[in-house]
């Protein structure tokens, strides 16, 4: 019976070790708690390329459109004979260097929306601090390119972004509140709706995209006190028949535009009716 | 002042005592043991009673005392096994309101009458089991008997609203309901509206099919040791039979898993588009190919099983040439299932295949290609038991030949319906194809519904071609069913680290921020050896609950009189 087991344990312990071994063979990768990116001074284009390439497969959530091949261009590799974005960002745009068309096209996406892809995207200078969005256009640069980003182009501080690199929710809260706000703390609802760039999912008054509720008639939908709600957390509604978007919209709005601002959006959009 | 002093020092100690933590291995990896081993346990208690009142329900209703002796056996394992769950889940309370009070204070806040609520069923569950244990030989016969086997129904209505109160508080924690913010006070949060959230049926579901496929595998792991261990053919036979009735639950079970699992992973992707992406196609992309090349192992060990069975039985000859073809549909099935497609790839990495894809695996490794592949497979399987219960019967119904072709048709367009629609997933949007996986499942579950019903009404007077030769199984037959009871295991503990992990940094996801050492979430690698001593700990533990059950009590085998059944 020692005999058997012997054998017992030895299938055990085999069956174990194998399932351990594939698992360790496989490539390793940690989901790291997101750490708020500083910037030296003199800080290299090889430091930034690398701080670029965590941005891009962590905190940034690029990876979760770029690279799947179907719901955005592909960013690493060749992309319908264009070769990679580093290669092809300067010949995107007429008249725009790389480093412009990478500024430009993460704050405001829509702005060029490559053929056959839908204008998903969010602004990613609302997401992003400065010193991440710069890293992340040296590291696409790097990308078959050549990296000209410099200490130049970052500014010192964040004026009108989430400087928290902390992730969505609660953690990021911090920035922007108080300080300087969307369109320069204009309380003028249009310029407050293109700087927040609403209109990228939105539609209003004919503009804008169908990705997201129409707001051409939000007001006889909700009221101001749902609208100032649903802008100041997303999460607390979600429209009918959009539900496989829910969690899309930015939470940072609310922390991003000071109060006299949000009223103005808020009884603007509650006048739409 | 004095007040305010106290005020400002309790302050000082609750920031301060956020985390605890563990001497040597450190408090999450404390929490991961404790909370696994309790899961297994948990599950294991949950599962067996659900087997033994159907054994004992089918020895009732069935007139054969073989299964109510069988449902007493599995029983008797429940009693050490429920001390085992409640001790390590004493130990996972203790730890959790050590380790991570500020955490478990946010829970109790919102939970604490379901916590009591849960030790009160616990209580009357364990006392149940009790009644139902102890009072089997003194209720036996009769209108008893009934009242007995609605002990058995009871048993597992406790046992089955325990684990959904449990379930609300884990799934809380993934999918916290939407108006909940980070400054929301807990106390100020319904109770039945923390407990409704958006995966908790699916939990709820998943966990209670899975339950059934894990006390199945952990009774065919017992019936085969014992198979190994016995001393005389009798016993032998006694537990080949035990060994086989314990697969066949756990493989039936395993057949409706997946369809569970698309359930939860939908309801996930409704919830937060990316908390479904992370968990599909972010670091945790590698996760899935393990988890295919385990469910292959046991389709293909399942499989295998049967296979090998159908040497003990007479007529079983005339099927055997086929299964190299079954083979053949499982070992490709499994490769494709396997196949990597969505996942975090670096610069050389993605320069190296060309792109986002491998050029020609890629097209394998999309949701199409492996909806079809397991499709194919659960059809494939169920093809096999098909067989090895067909195999010592020759139907005498005069539209036996009918029956057959019918049956054969249903399998081939139940095949092609999930082919047409893994194929037309390529050319359609996301959304559609994923419609499309609805389709190919209920074509696989009519068929199994509607070939096993003809198949039952064929059965009506056949003939046999001889008796099933109980216990000549040749040992390898036995060690494939411990493969299957550790990989059952395994894969439980992988897939708790996957619904875990998703929460990434977050106690509460977006809610309530993991601001402890511990917060980063482990790479698979690490995982996978927290797992396997987890599986360790739990099989040691079993192991010394079945020498315990053997030390109590002899075997309930009973010698047969007469030739042994046809039927299975």
């Amino acid at each position: 019976m020692w005999a058997t087991n012997l054998k017992i344990v030895g299938i055990v312990l085999g069956t174990l070790a194998v399932y351990t071994l594939i698992a360790n063979k496989i490539p390793q990768v940690e989901s790291e708690v997101p750490q708020t990116l500083t910037l030296g001074a003199n800080v290299t284009p090889e430091q930034l390329v690398a701080a670029g390439e965590k941005v891009f497969n962590g905190i940034g959530g690029c990876t979760t459109c770029h690279g799947l091949g179907t719901r955005a261009p592909n960013l690493l590799t060749d992309e319908k004979g264009t070769g990679p974005i580093g290669a092809r960002c300067g010949k995107r745009e007429a008249g725009k260097t790389c480093k412009q068309y990478l500024y430009e096209s993460l704050d405001q996406p829509t702005a060029y929306i490559v053929a056959g892809y839908q204008p998903i995207m969010p602004v990613m200078t609302k997401q992003l601090s400065p010193q991440q969005i710069w890293a992340v256009i040296a590291f696409l640069e790097s990308q078959g390119g050549t990296v000209d980003v410099s200490t130049s182009d970052i500014p010192a501080t964040s004026p009108a972004s989430p400087t928290s690199a902390g992730g969505a929710g609660g953690a990021a809260g911090a920035g922007g509140a108080g300080g300087a706000a969307f369109a320069g703390g204009s309380t003028d609802p249009k310029a407050i709706i293109q700087a927040a760039g609403c209109l990228a999912c939105h539609k209003l008054d004919g503009q804008g995209q169908v990705i997201a509720p129409d707001l051409t008639h939000v007001g006889s939908r909700r009221g101001a006190e749902s609208i100032r709600r649903k802008i100041l957390d997303p999460a607390s509604s979600t429209a009918k028949g959009y539900e496989r978007l829910a969690g899309i919209m930015p939470k940072a709005f609310g922390t991003m535009m000071n109060a006299a601002q949000l009223e103005a959006l808020v009884q603007y959009l509650a006048a739409h009716k | 002042m004095t007040e305010h002093l106290l005020l400002a020092l309790q302050a000082a100690a609750d920031t301060s005592r956020a985390y605890g933590e563990f001497p040597v291995i450190g408090a999450r990896q404390w929490i991961w043991i404790t909370a696994e081993v309790h899961l297994m346990f948990a599950a294991f208690v949950l599962g067996v009673p659900m087997f033994a009142v159907v054994t004992e329900a089918i020895g009732i209703f069935g007139h054969d005392d073989r299964y109510d002796r069988l449902s007493k056996e599995f029983t008797r394992l429940l009693l050490v096994a429920y001390s085992a769950t409640a001790i390590w889940g004493t130990m996972l309370v203790f730890a959790l309101s050590t380790l991570y009070p500020r955490f478990w204070a946010y829970l109790t806040a919102i939970f604490a009458p379901s916590m009591w609520l849960y030790a009160a069923l616990f209580l009357i569950e364990s006392f149940t089991l009790y009644l139902y244990y102890y009072g089997w030989d003194r209720w036996k016969k009769g209108r008893a008997k009934l009242w007995h086997w609605t002990l058995g129904i009871l048993l597992n209505v406790w046992g089955t609203i325990v684990m959904f109160i449990a379930n609300s508080w884990l799934t809380y924690m993934m999918s916290p309901p939407r108006d909940i913010t980070p400054t929301t006070d807990p106390t100020t949060i319904k109770l039945w509206h923390a407990i409704s959230n958006a995966t908790w049926m699916p939990i709820n579901v998943h966990r209670l099919i899975a339950n059934v496929v894990f006390g199945g595998a952990i009774v065919g792991a017992y019936a085969s040791y014992r198979f190994l261990a016995a001393r005389t053919d009798e016993e032998r036979a006694h537990y080949d039979w035990m060994g086989y009735v314990g697969n066949f639950i756990a493989m039936s079970a395993l057949i409706v898993l997946p369809f569970a699992g698309y359930w939860l992973g939908r309801e996930i992707y409704q919830y937060d588009q990316s908390m479904g992406i992370t968990m599909m196609g972010g670091f945790m992309s590698w996760l899935w190919v393990i988890q295919a090349f385990l469910i292959a192992v046991l389709f293909l060990t399942g499989n295998y099983y049967l296979w090998i069975g159908m040497g003990r039985i007479p007529g079983a000859e005339r099927f055997q040439p086929y299964t190299k073809y079954l083979l053949i549909v499982l070992v490709l099935g499994a490769i494709v299932w396997g196949t990597p497609h969505t996942m975090i790839a670096d610069s050389k990495e993605l320069a190296a295949m060309g792109g986002s894809h491998h050029p020609f695996l890629g097209a394998l490794g999309v949701m199409s290609a492996k909806n079809t592949a397991v499709n194919l497979m659960i059809l494939t399987t169920f093809l096999s038991f098909l067989l090895y219960r067909r195999a010592n019967k020759r139907p005498v119904v005069p539209w036996a030949r009918t029956g057959t072709l019918i049956q054969a048709t249903m399998f081939a367009i139940a095949a092609a319906i999930v082919l047409f629609y893994g194929i037309r997933g390529y050319f359609v949007e996301a959304i559609v194809r994923i419609g499309f996986s609805v389709y190919q499942v209920l074509a696989v579950l009519s068929c199994i519904l509607f070939v096993t019903v003809i198949d039952v009404l064929m059965a009506r007077g056949a003939q046999s071609l001889g008796t099933i030769q109980w216990g000549k199984m040749p040992p390898r037959s036995q060690y494939a069913l411990f493969i299957l009871a550790v990989t059952f295991t395994w894969l439980m503990g992988l897939m708790g680290f996957a619904r875990s992990g998703i929460r990434q940094y977050w106690h509460v996801w977006q809610v309530m921020q993991d601001t402890s050492k511990y917060a980063a979430t482990p790479a698979l690698g690490y995982a996978s050896k927290m797992i396997s001593l987890c599986v360790l700990i739990f099989l040691s533990l079993v192991a010394f609950v079945f020498w315990l059950g053997g030390l109590a009590e002899k075997s309930t085998y009973v010698a047969e009189k007469g030739p042994g059944r046809v039927g299975h």
